[in-house]
């Protein structure tokens, strides 16, 4: 098999496996699991592909979490449900956690340094904390990008 | 949330054809519109979405406008029907997520808005869906969480070794988890706590040299812990101009984060692994 497809399709799995935890550990009905699964491996291995190619990820994860933020518009529309029991549990696996609590570590590490030694660190905290910003807004932002482009309304309250 | 009307043009119920509302009418309705949009905040809705659902209980259970308030811990409305109107507030804790409340409250609405239930009903169903049991038994949810950080850790590109050391963390730090949450220990106590427990199982692929590559699974081995849902749903509630809310969920998160860290700092220091 094509070594790259092998790639996503492993990484479209393990992702799928991620969002059905996370979506069992919000209680999402049972009968919107296979949704969030397929929508978070559709995500996870469209935004692992597009970086493959160069992209950035940032840009990677908006184009992956406006492509969840569609599925779930649908699937929403089928089941006659809330959009977020898809689309919450489906960008689970790519909410920066781990660039988050690295920023955090960073800034925790500097008591121990001193001026100069801590300004690397500072700047590698620093980085981590737009990027972890980026990431959300992007993920954010995709996965209600349907409801901002195709439900607008006078504002109803 | 399916509004045929055309955007800007209030369907016919909203208007003036609807009977004024006796006084205790008005306090049984803002009650119910009250309570679901409580739950709806408790159980991680967004501010837009308690809004919307608020207002279209009231509106089709007979009122004529309901004004809403959602603050991170407070929802304050008033219902106005003819000349009557009655304001009323109501504290909301969080209570952690649970969408599957959040659905059911969903589906109600949508039955209230077509004329399917009255006042009555409606108080019987909300008091259901308060009772709900979760989906899933505790245990489950041990398992999933504890496989779904497996899962992270090969998406980071552990091997098997790191996929089996950080499942057992994760889901011995779930069933803390779970522990301290049900004896109401402080929930940032809560999260450092097993972010400690986590960091320092995890460490023990690092420990006995069992992979070359310890500090995935002590990355994956947290993540069950990190705040999605409160981080996701400030950045919604940015972007639609819910400000407030937005910016109290973004610090949640941001706390947690800083739990998390505390944690695992915790952890690593004392097992001597290096991130």
């Amino acid at each position: 098999m094509n070594p790259l497809l092998q790639i996503l399709l492993e990484d479209a799995f393990w992702s799928a496996i991620a969002a059905t935890g996370f979506a069992i550990l919000f209680n999402v009905p049972p009968r919107a699991l296979p949704g969030c699964a397929l929508a978070a491996a559709c995500g996870h291995a469209l935004r692992s592909w597009v970086m493959q190619l160069g992209l950035p990820i940032e840009p990677a994860t908006l184009l992956a979490a406006t492509t969840i933020g569609f599925l779930g518009f649908w699937f929403a529309r089928k089941f006659q449900s809330p959009t977020a029991i898809f689309t919450v549990p489906a960008v689970i696996p790519m909410v920066p956690g781990t660039f988050a609590f690295r920023a955090m570590l960073g800034i925790l590490a500097i008591t121990n340094m001193g001026v100069f030694g801590s300004t690397p660190v500072l700047v590698e905290a620093e980085v981590n904390v737009v990027k972890t910003g980026l990431i959300l807004a992007a993920l954010a932002g995709g996965i209600i990008a349907p409801r901002l482009l195709f439900r607008r309304q006078r504002p109803v309250v | 949330m399916e509004q045929s009307h055309p955007p800007g043009i209030f369907p016919a119920h909203d208007a003036a054809h609807k009977r004024p509302l006796a006084y205790h009418e008005l306090r049984d309705i803002i009650d119910l519109s009250l309570w679901a949009g409580q739950m709806l905040l408790q159980y991680g809705a967004t501010s837009q979405r308690v809004e919307e659902s608020v207002h279209r209980i009231g509106t089709a259970l007979g009122c004529d406008w309901l004004d809403i308030l959602v603050s991170p811990n407070v929802i304050t409305i008033t219902a106005s029907s003819g000349s009557e109107f009655r304001t009323k507030l109501r504290r909301v804790v969080s209570l952690g997520v649970d969408l599957g409340k959040v659905t059911a409250i969903n589906d109600l609405s949508r039955r209230i808005n077509n004329g399917e239930l009255d006042r009555f009903q409606t108080r019987t169903e909300l008091e259901q869906i308060d009772q709900m049991p979760r989906s899933y038994n505790r245990w489950l949810v041990v398992v999933m969480v504890g496989l779904a950080c497996a899962a992270f850790s090969r998406l980071f590109g552990g091997d098997w070794i790191i996929f089996g050391i950080t499942f057992g963390a994760a889901a011995v730090a779930m069933f803390l988890r779970q522990t301290l949450h049900r004896l109401y220990f402080n929930p940032l106590l809560v999260v450092v706590a097993c972010a400690f427990v986590a960091g320092g199982l995890a460490s023990t692929a690092g420990l006995f040299n069992l992979s070359d590559q310890p500090e995935t699974a002590l990355a994956a081995a947290v993540l069950l812990l990190v705040p999605g849902v409160p981080l996701i749903n400030a950045a919604q509630d940015l972007i639609r101009g819910h400000l407030v809310t937005g910016i109290t969920r973004g610090v949640t998160g941001l706390l947690i984060s800083l739990a998390i860290a505390l944690g695992l700092l915790l952890a690593i220091s004392l097992t001597g692994v290096s991130l």
